[in-house]
């Protein structure tokens, strides 16, 4: 009997996997498709490479402000997906190599729980049974595909694409266009644009980016409007045929040209066709119920990463893998997602950790609020033109503590880790007052903004 | 002279007996009538004391050890006499082995205490910080420690005895640090646990309900061996009979106009003075009902009787079971020959039975034997219930509260004390005419207690 199984073999999968094998668990791991999952074939890691050959390509055009010309800059998507490619074997191949290092057995081939056995579960897969004392579930998500009319129809004749098509997708459309405006509609927005294809963007809210704070989201609108994107806000898309998608707003019956549609409204937990009915694992509105531990309604089973729908970001299932291995080996540990940080890779970057200010409404709760340009740091004034990034924090008036940070502006991504420590540590902001941060950075304007509170 | 304590031998059908729990350590010193140990067979549990003075040298078996009756359990005398040679076969604490070192042995047996001490000690870190200034709450080498190192000794979890700081909390205060977040820290509350990063105590912990940040949402108990038998003979009770349930009533008048009557005679003195054979304490209600049972179940062949699936056993006597509430759960021990004994006779054994189930002290083989039982939930005021057989006998009789009832009578309405028996019967055994026939010669005879009373042991066909 193994000491852990994983099903899938995802950033929730395979890290679990590695802190598991580490520990010196028996550890076997099952991935029907590509180690690395969505993030690593299809999601996070590719888009990246295909946004930075966009922030390239853009610096080259348009370097005149910066007092570079360059004549006939080109860019050669196929090249861009190769490049994506090569980027995406690599990182496979590092996970295979951690896998191989820490011991784990890499099945590869779709696992279905099949029911208990005496002091554990079985799992079959390859058309053998594995017993094992607990489970990890890391089976991620799937591209929500709407019951739209001509949808299903358009993805297999190859003219509606999900994130897993468009990544692959090796020429540069005339048109496209992108139904649903959060996190991944935005970035494939901000990168087909800037490498010239005209993008229209229907979201059926009245705003876009999803949950972000909205005086972030709102600044994120004006951007993309100026670098020419059409956005159709409060639009409910009705059709898709070839060459066109057809929306109602208030009412109307309208039509937008799109050589290319992306669909991006959305993802579902992977929770058909594993066995979870075969031990009763308790399941609410499509994703696998957990607690603080990770753990299921079933005993030493557990549900990491997309799949528990709680937040589906690759990092909140890191996060959860390592609770869910504490938790087997007997460590406490829990899971807390008030700072797990949400990233929009466009251009400008938007980051943001903690409550956004409509939550705290809604919460009711009592905060001071800070925005700051990003102007105020010399490095953003030195290297950006025109740009109007802030950084907005919000602010417990009674502990003095951070309660959320949203940045837009270049670099956001990465000083958004500070703001996530500040806030998971509780850091108040006379604590963060004291920090030292290096200068010149962008960085700096989350010091600047803490100086400027009341 | 080094004493060895055996496993007593509780009753000629015991084997061996469970070690529930240890009241004494290793080392510890014992006087006369000291409570050593509590072991446990399968229907009862004892407790057996110290018969002589001394220190604990030596204990062989460990808490849930199933150990055979007069097999050496442990070693009272003085810290420097010999307990080796007493080391008895499947020995699990000391000796355990019987070749392992005796110097290795005896340091194992600190360390494990050790490891169970260090575990508690987030909680017990309420009890140590709000005890912090009085005395004895922490140990001089631990105010020491923490003078020296110059920690804030209220962060501290006691880990000694009744939650006393020692040495070695202090330096584990100093390892984790400061335990709070810096916004925590205005809440500065040490009676909670912490759920932020590292266990950091975060605003949310202090926010929350003490009560709710400390105390577990359940606790796990390990079933004692009596409720996990009790357990076993009720599932196996329910899920391997065809059970069910009749219900009877009958008028009280005379039941309790006898009782009050004997009470009457025995407390007013006129018992005496006419020469009564009365008992010295009126017989209960209770003991009533167990003699109409008595007599009753003699004359309805299939009551008395045990199903032994291709055999149906009928006793010649009424051994009569009598349910009884215990601190460690339901026991019945049995009144042998009920129907030869008179009511004064039951009245005082089913006493005497009772008490020394209450104490644990029955012996194992009065709880065995059964032919019927009866069971009484009357002094809860139940009105009905559905008693769960004792296998294998064919029925059990249950008992319930005397409730006034309304009947009319030459088109009165009046009021009369009403009785209701709950007889659950196995209907694999026998059938619902025949056990409702039963119940309702129980129900005559209970109506007429007196003139059963006077018809001595023999009750006829009424």
């Amino acid at each position: 009997m193994h000491d852990l199984i994983i099903i899938g073999g995802g950033p929730g999968g395979y890290l679990a996997a590695e802190r598991a094998g580490h520990a010196g668990l028996d550890v076997v791991l099952f991935e029907k498709n590509k180690l690395g999952g969505v993030c690593l074939n299809e999601g996070c890691i590719p888009s990246k490479t295909l946004l930075n050959s966009a922030k390239v390509f853009e610096h080259a055009a348009h370097g005149e402000v910066f007092g570079v010309t360059s004549e006939n800059a080109q860019i050669d998507q196929k090249k861009v997906i190769a490049r994506k490619n090569k980027v995406v074997r690599i990182l496979v191949a590092g996970v295979k190599a951690a896998m191989k290092k820490h011991n784990v057995t890499v099945i590869a081939d779709r696992a279905v729980i099949t029911g208990k056995v005496a002091g554990g579960y079985k799992v079959e897969a390859e058309g053998k049974t594995y017993e094992t004392k607990a489970i990890i579930i890391a089976t991620g998500s799937d591209a929500l595909v709407p019951p739209i009319p001509g949808a299903r129809e358009g993805l297999e004749a190859g003219y509606v694409l999900t994130n897993r098509e468009i990544l692959d997708l090796d020429v540069i459309p005339e048109t496209m266009t992108i139904v649903g405006g959060g996190v991944i509609g935005l970035e494939m927005a901000s990168y087909f644009q800037t490498v010239g294809t005209k993008v229209t963007v229907v979201e059926m809210l009245d705003h876009i980016a999803g949950a972000t704070d909205r005086e972030i989201s709102n600044l994120l609108l004006k951007n993309y409007e100026k670098k020419g994107i059409t956005f159709h806000l409060g639009c409910k898309v009705t059709g898709i045929e070839k060459g066109r998608v057809l929306y109602e707003q208030d009412g109307e019956q309208k039509s937008v040209e799109a050589e290319y549609t992306l669909l991006s409204i959305g993802r579902r937990a992977n929770t058909n066709l594993i066995g979870l009915e075969s031990i009763g694992v308790y399941t609410e509105r499509g994703a696998i119920v957990t607690d603080e531990q990770g753990l299921t309604n079933v005993p030493n089973v557990y549900a990491v990463g997309d799949v528990n729908g709680r937040c589906m970001l690759a990092h909140a299932a890191y996060r959860e893998a390592e609770v869910a291995v504490s938790t087997i080996l007997g460590k406490k540990d829990m899971m807390r997602y008030n700072a797990v940080p949400s990233v929009i890779y466009t251009n400008p970057e938007v980051a943001s950790v903690g409550f956004s200010e409509e939550e705290l409404i809604e919460k009711g709760m009592a905060y001071k609020k800070q925005v700051t340009p990003m102007s105020y740091s010399g490095r953003y004034q030195a290297e950006t033109d025109k740009g109007d990034g802030i950084c907005k924090l919000l602010v417990d008036p009674e502990t003095n503590r951070l309660l959320g940070v949203h940045l837009l502006g270049s670099y956001a991504s990465e000083i958004i880790l500070a703001a996530g420590t500040f806030i998971e540590t509780e850091m108040t902001v006379d604590d963060i007052r004291e920090v030292v941060f290096a200068h010149p950075t962008v960085s700096e304007v989350l010091r600047e903004a803490v100086f400027q509170l009341e | 002279m080094a004493e060895v304590i055996l496993m007593p031998r509780q009753g000629q059908s015991v084997e061996s007996c469970i070690i529930g729990e240890w009241h004494k350590k290793k080392g510890d010193k014992v006087q006369v009538g000291d409570k050593l140990f509590t072991y446990e067979t399968d229907k009862a549990t004892f407790d057996e004391e110290a018969s002589v003075e001394g220190t604990l040298i030596a204990v062989f078996f460990a808490e849930g050890d199933d150990v055979p009756v007069l097999t050496n359990v442990c070693v009272i005398g003085s810290e420097d006499e010999d307990w080796q040679s007493y080391i008895p076969a499947g020995a699990t604490v000391d000796g355990a082995g019987q070749t392992a070192e005796p110097e290795a042995e005896a340091e194992k047996t600190p360390e494990k205490t050790e490891e169970t001490k260090t575990e508690p000690v987030r909680s017990e870190r309420a009890v140590a910080a709000q005890t912090d200034t009085a005395d004895g709450a922490i140990s001089p080498r631990a105010r020491r420690a923490a003078l020296d190192a110059g920690v804030d000794l209220r962060g501290a979890g006691g880990s000694g005895p009744n939650g006393r700081i020692i040495e070695r909390d202090v330096q584990q205060l100093r390892k984790e640090g400061r335990v709070y977040t810096s916004a925590a820290g205005n809440a500065y509350d040490t009676r909670v646990s912490g759920t932020g990063i590292g266990g950091r105590v975060r605003v949310s912990d202090t926010t929350k309900p003490v009560a709710a940040a400390d105390e577990p949402e359940y606790t796990d108990t390990k079933l004692p061996q009596i409720r996990k038998l009790i357990a076993k003979a009720m599932h196996e009770s329910i899920s391997g009979m065809a059970q069910l349930t009749l219900n009877s009533s009958f008028d009280a008048t005379d039941l309790l106009r006898l009782r009050e009557q004997m009470k009457q005679a025995i407390d007013g003195g006129f018992a005496e003075k006419l020469g009564l054979d009365l008992p010295a304490k009126a017989p209960t209600v209770n003991d009533l009902v167990l003699f109409a049972v008595s007599r009753v179940a003699t004359r309805h062949e299939d009551a008395n009787a045990h199903f032994l699936e291709d055999t149906i056993r009928r006793f010649r006597h009424v051994q009569l079971g009598v349910a009884v509430d215990t601190p460690r759960g339901l026991m019945v021990p049995v009144v042998r020959n009920a129907d030869l004994l008179s009511l004064q006779e039951i009245a005082a054994e089913v006493r005497r039975l009772a008490a020394d189930a209450q104490s644990g002290t029955i012996n194992p083989d009065e709880i065995r034997g059964g032919t019927i039982t009866v069971t009484n939930l009357g002094g809860f005021g139940v009105e009905s219930f559905t008693p769960v057989i004792n296998p294998p006998e064919t029925c059990i009789i249950g008992v319930n509260a005397i409730k006034t009832a309304v009947r009319v009578e030459d088109g009165n309405v009046v009021g009369y004390p009403e009785m209701t028996l709950s007889l659950t019967m196995d209907h694999r055994a026998w059938d619902g005419a025949p056990a409702a026939r039963f119940l309702a010669d129980l129900c005559l005879a209970l109506e007429n207690i007196s003139l059963v009373l006077m018809s001595g042991s023999y009750i006829g066909g009424f």
